[in-house]
């Protein structure tokens, strides 16, 4: 500023180049602390405070316009709308007394394999914000942040199935990464034979792929892929998606299969987050990697990178565990690939 | 001249919160890789227009803005917006006797610089974003400059 009160051309040549610089450093450091340490956090927390503002002015004109379209609605279309929700409230209660008494037995049959990890969780529910982040990454802002006690690497649900994973809270706000995320990962399981795998998303919002899965792997177009829970970051049993493609190259070992995503990811409008019960016990199965993980996803450790990173450790455990009778080497390879 | 500067204050600030609101507007997924960097257009403007009243600043806290409201690393559209600024205010002088199209052909390649740094910050940070859709911005907001400049040099002239 001072530099460049100096009416000299050349002395204002000068100024420029040293603010330049000056700057051009600050940046540089910011962006190296913010990647490297987590001290950044708090402060971009209060930024974000001054950026929901223009979140919010921006937003609201299009949920100004939906409340408008609802409140000019006619009492016929309400009338019809109501007596379809009737039909569909009626058909849900009959579908939910059947899932009670499934419920019921499959938690006896748990018991009885004395493995049970009741996850039933909290919820709250949050608004996605019409805000557009960035137009090549998959992700949308929700309007629940730290205050509500949403913490990065927290599941979030859609009525659909699995949406994504918090990367980034704000005080106020909290960035959700999508499934469909060419850097996001999850740990699935195929709902008919329990054969455990991982879904990486492709930058699409329509599909998912399955990279880490055999040629001889037993899979069908149609299977439903539900969250295995390993690595602790979802709650297990939540739906992920349905085969919807599978293509079998004997040339290759192995399969590419893509699967539609059982939520709306570009779609929907309200977002569950899911609290996990503290688990009693972790089982035997997966040592120690729950508590780590909710660990780590609680203290928030460089924000962006901690759900990469818990979904690259769930990816390594999952595909070891998926053939375990094959060399140690894919499961490496499918760690480095998800890390990067 | 210094009187000015003051006075100048005002407009660059709305235009810079306007163009912020544009930034993050809701566009259909279609169109969304054709949203040209208003923000950066304006500071451009500015940069070019009345550098004394604070064109690097404006640049640099822009740029916060802009890493806060997208959610990337804090510093990146910062470090982009400022080199480019600075490189604009250094072609102020001969950017004003240029014809429109070559002010317009100037301003592709500061936007494609700014797209550059963008471009080398998240492979630096190990968010590689590979779609050529990201090199299309430059073009359209190229494309926008002579109705920009006539908005906002109808603006500050008031």
């Amino acid at each position: 500023m001072v530099a460049f009160r100096n009416t000299d051309p050349s002395g204002r040549t000068t100024g420029l180049l040293v603010r330049c610089v000056l700057y051009s450093l600050l940046a540089l450091g910011l962006i190296i602390v913010d990647k490297r340490y987590d001290h950044l956090g708090r402060i971009r927390r209060l930024l974000s405070i001054v950026a929901y503002p223009v979140q919010i002015a921006v937003a609201s004109p299009f949920e100004g316009w939906d409340w408008f379209r609802e409140s000019v609605t006619t009492r016929d279309a309400l009338r019809a709308d109501k007596a379809k929700l009737e039909a569909e409230l009626r058909l849900a209660q009959f579908h939910l007394q059947r899932y009670e008494a499934l419920e019921a037995e499959s938690q006896r049959l748990r018991a009885l394999r004395d493995a049970t990890r009741d996850v039933t969780d909290r919820f709250v529910i949050g608004n996605v914000m019409d805000v557009d982040l960035d137009a090549f990454r998959e992700r949308v802002l929700v309007d629940k942040g730290a205050q509500d006690g949403v913490f990065v690497g927290q599941a979030v649900l859609d009525a659909g199935g699995v949406f994504g994973q918090v990367a980034r809270v704000g005080q106020l706000t909290a960035e959700v990464i999508l499934l469909s995320d060419a850097t996001h990962a999850i740990p699935v399981q195929v709902n008919r034979n329990g054969l455990r795998t991982v879904a990486v998303g492709t930058g699409d919002m329509s599909r998912l792929k399955l990279p880490y899965l055999p040629t001889s792997a037993d899979v069908i177009v149609g299977d439903l892929l539900v969250t295995s829970g390993l690595g602790g970051g979802f709650p297990p049993g939540y739906p992920v998606g349905t085969v919807a493609e599978v293509k079998r190259d004997p040339a290759q070992s192995l399969a590419e299969v893509e699967v539609k995503p059982a939520a709306a990811l570009d779609r929907s409008r309200e977002l569950m987050f899911v609290w996990l019960k503290p688990q009693p016990a972790a089982p035997a199965a997966t040592p120690a990697a729950p508590p780590a993980a909710a660990h780590t996803a609680a203290a928030g450790p460089a924000p962006g990178s901690a759900p990469v990173a818990t979904a690259a450790a769930a990816a390594a455990r999952a595909a070891s565990a998926a053939a375990p009778s094959a060399p140690p080497a894919p499961a490496a390879s499918a760690a480095g690939a998800n890390d990067e | 001249m210094m009187r000015d500067t003051r006075l100048r204050r005002l407009p660059m600030a709305l235009s810079a919160l306007v163009a912020l609101a544009l930034a993050v507007l809701p566009l259909p997924t279609a169109l969304d890789p054709f949203r040209p960097d208003f923000l950066v257009l304006v500071v451009f403007y500015w940069s070019i227009e009345s550098p004394r009243a604070g064109g690097l600043t404006l640049a640099f806290v822009a740029g916060i803005a802009l890493d806060v409201i997208k959610g990337v690393v804090l510093g990146q559209h910062a470090l982009a917006l400022t080199l480019m600024s600075a490189w604009a205010t250094h072609l102020r002088l001969r950017l004003r006797v240029f014809s429109m199209v070559s002010q317009c052909l100037t301003i592709f390649a500061l936007l494609t610089g700014y797209q550059f740094v963008l471009f080398w910050i998240d492979g630096a940070t190990g968010n590689p974003v590979t779609t050529f859709g990201r090199w299309l911005a430059p073009v359209i907001g190229a494309l926008l400059w002579p109705l920009l400049t006539a908005l906002l040099g109808h603006l500050h002239e008031r």
